[in-house]
């Protein structure tokens, strides 16, 4: 069996790849420096004999993954699954963001993603096998001052899953779509967060021990499921009010 | 983003306000490190003093940078990220019966940590310190950049970086040559000795491929052939039961501190006797111990730490040479007669090597005291001090959060060309921990 990881040399990718490696998965991994790859690669391959492909990639350039796919045609047919944990943000993301980095912010978060599995989903099918697993946010539950274009990527990614999971139904696709909150992972290291941050290590076994079975949709921690419903019945003109009781929890991502 | 935490040392002493960045990429880390003005490298922080730390200052913590990145079974050689754990190098390359023989006190201890303390272990009278495992060293300096350092290739920051206390940079990873290992099995040999000269007498007199270490009381004696009746404890390689390494050294890392000292004359005079009869009259005089028992030490006795409470303890690691050592045991007699410290563990073993820059290595005897952190004990330190600077003694610096600058300058006759080669390669000299600025290095 042989996976796709990307964004695979830090966080929760980095935790799935070890996850896999310790089942004996041949692993292809994909972020943006090689010296991060190659000492992934080499810890894996010494430590749990498997075999891992690396390549560097920048998830915010198009055109670059499209060489990527240019330059790597086998790959495709040589893969079981793909497991897409990337999140990338900027300093300064809000609601008057210049052109480049929207762009580069909704390429990296969701139109790489969807080119993805868009270069992968006919394989799947015509083998009727495969695994596809994106990483959603809670950043994408409501509006907010910062991060807007990540969030709002991370919100139109849980709508291309779902869009997924209906067209993939009636085939043995593993669809997986997972609502990430605060992780003990370095991106949310040194931030003042209200709730307790949830195990990467965990998250990975979770993900791992829902290959093969149907669509599902999870909030991890499971907290913010219900932090999500409330959200939702609540009506729109308490948002002032919500805003000030979430700002805090949500708006720190 | 930094994270703002107050960071105490091992030995309670230096409690500081920090800044704190886990790095996972090695992007972050040059980044990190070129946007501040001082930093250190942190690793598991088990270094009794304040060396990975410095108040309001950056410590980049290393301890995701954890992997294997090259083995060679057959030339034994394997190159590790600075993060990795001791134990977790061991239980990789312990399936292979390969290991480096100088093995810290904890299994928790960071190899980059090791190196930048030159760490040794109990077998250090055969196989010296970690230095002679190191082939090769990856740095990462704020304004050099990447530095490959070995015997061949940037020399002088090699050696300036092996037991430099991460004044040079932060140490990326670290090649060692291995050395075959071929049984985890030990046979111990307790012998119950009647002072500490005799534990020097059998030192000298012992097998050096052994791994040999003492405990010795301190009690007040009436004269100096009584002086630390103790046990010697010789652990040697049981060739004949040479079990497979099956498993892994299991470990979970526990702090935990009492709010008070529970270590006090009483107590401890009811543990040394409690445990030297153990040894004579119940224990048998040789016995099969386990490799982690022997290599680890402290490992599952924490607890030894934490009755200190909240103050800590004081610990002053020593070498001394072998003519000057019954000189200097008579004046130390004196001054536990004068000042009746708090002595809970007093050890000694012999150690080889040579002693250059900052490291702690010698063809000299290694004497190892802890004692509860308070007034009376600090005097008692102090009185020390001018024992140590009288008989030329090498005090460890990564042991003791007391030493001061003048005993530290008179003891480390190599200190101020430390310093001269540390500055001119540093000139803004921008890697600084508390450690270093209390010694003025």
């Amino acid at each position: 069996m042989k996976y796709l990881i990307l964004g695979a040399t830090s966080g929760l990718g980095r935790e799935l790849a070890y996850s896999l490696a310790k089942k004996n998965y041949n692993l292809v991994i994909i972020s943006r420096d090689e010296r991060d790859l190659k000492a992934i690669k080499e810890d894996l391959e010494i430590q749990y004999k498997i075999s891992v492909q690396y390549f560097e990639l920048n998830l915010s350039s198009f055109e670059r993954i499209q060489d990527f796919f240019n330059t790597n045609p086998n790959i495709i047919n040589e893969i079981d699954g793909i497991l897409m944990p990337v999140g990338m943000t900027i300093e300064k993301d809000e609601i008057a963001n210049n052109i480049e980095n929207t762009n580069a912010i909704i390429q990296a978060n969701l139109g790489s993603i969807i080119y993805f599995v868009s270069k992968f989903l006919p394989i799947f099918i015509e083998k009727n096998k495969g695994t596809i697993v994106g990483f959603g946010s809670i950043s994408g539950m409501i509006g907010r001052e910062k991060n807007v274009v990540y969030a709002s990527a991370k919100r139109a990614l849980e709508s291309f899953f779902e869009s997924l999971a209906i067209s993939t139904f009636s085939t043995k696709i593993n669809t997986q779509f997972y609502i990430v909150g605060y992780l003990d992972t370095n991106s949310s290291y040194g931030k003042k967060i209200l709730l307790p941050k949830g195990s990467v290590k965990k998250l990975a076994n979770i993900v791992y021990n829902n290959f093969n079975k149907d669509y599902k949709k999870i909030y991890y921690p499971y907290w913010w499921m219900y932090i999500n419903i409330l959200l939702k019945i609540i009506p729109f003109y308490f948002l002032k009010i919500i805003y000030r009781l979430t700002n805090k929890i949500i708006n720190e991502e | 983003m930094f994270e703002k935490k107050k960071i105490t040392s091992f030995d309670q002493k230096c409690s500081l306000e920090i800044f704190i960045k886990n790095s996972d990429k090695y992007k972050e880390l040059e980044d990190d490190s070129r946007s501040n003005k001082n930093l250190i490298t942190m690793g598991s922080r088990y270094s009794y003093v304040a060396a990975s730390f410095k108040e309001k200052s950056l410590s980049i913590n290393i301890e995701n940078f954890n992997r294997i990145l090259f083995f060679d079974k057959e030339k034994k050689i394997i190159t590790v990220e600075a993060g990795i754990k001791i134990f977790e190098l061991l239980n990789f390359t312990l399936k292979y019966n390969l290991w480096i023989p100088q093995i810290p006190g904890h299994p928790f201890i960071s190899i980059g940590g090791a190196v930048a303390s030159n760490v040794h272990g109990k077998s250090c009278a055969f196989y010296g310190t970690i230095k002679n495992s190191i082939e090769n060293i990856k740095l990462f300096h704020k304004y050099h950049g990447w530095l490959n350092l070995n015997s061949g290739e940037n020399k002088n920051i090699f050696d300036l970086t092996i037991g430099g206390l991460g004044l040079t940079g932060t140490i990326i990873s670290v090649t060692f040559k291995l050395q075959e290992l071929n049984s985890l099995n030990f046979l111990t040999t307790v012998k119950c000795v009647k002072s500490i000269s005799q534990t020097i007498d059998f030192l000298e007199s012992s097998d050096d491929k052994n791994l040999i270490y003492s405990w010795n009381t301190i009690d007040s004696a009436s004269d100096i052939n009584s002086f630390g009746k103790g046990l010697i404890f010789e652990n040697k390689i049981d060739h004949k039961n040479n079990l497979e390494f099956c498993g892994k050294i299991k470990c979970i890392n526990k702090k935990i501190i009492f709010p008070i000292n529970l270590w006090n004359n009483v107590t401890i005079k009811s543990f040394n006797c409690l445990f030297y009869a153990y040894h004579k009259y119940v224990k048998k005089s040789l016995y099969k111990d386990s490799f982690s028992n022997i290599v680890f030490p402290f490992y599952n006795k924490e607890i030894y730490f934490s009755l200190f409470g909240h103050k800590g303890f004081m610990e002053s690691q020593i070498l001394i040479s072998k003519e000057k050592i019954h000189e200097f045991l008579e004046e130390l007699k004196k001054n536990i007669d004068y000042y009746k410290p708090t002595i809970t563990i007093f050890s000694l073993k012999k150690m080889s090597g040579e002693q250059k820059y900052l490291r702690f290595e010698d063809n000299k005897i290694c004497l190892t005291f802890d004692m509860v952190r308070n007034k009376k004990n600090t005097h008692f330190l102090n009185a020390l001090y001018k024992l140590y600077i009288k008989y030329n003694v090498i005090p460890s610096v990564i042991k003791d959060s007391n030493l001061d600058r003048e005993t530290f300058n008179k003891c480390y006759k190599e200190a101020d060309i430390f310093r001269e080669k540390l500055k001119k390669f540093d000139p803004k000299r921008i890697y600084r921990s508390e450690l270093s600025d209390r010694l003025n290095i």
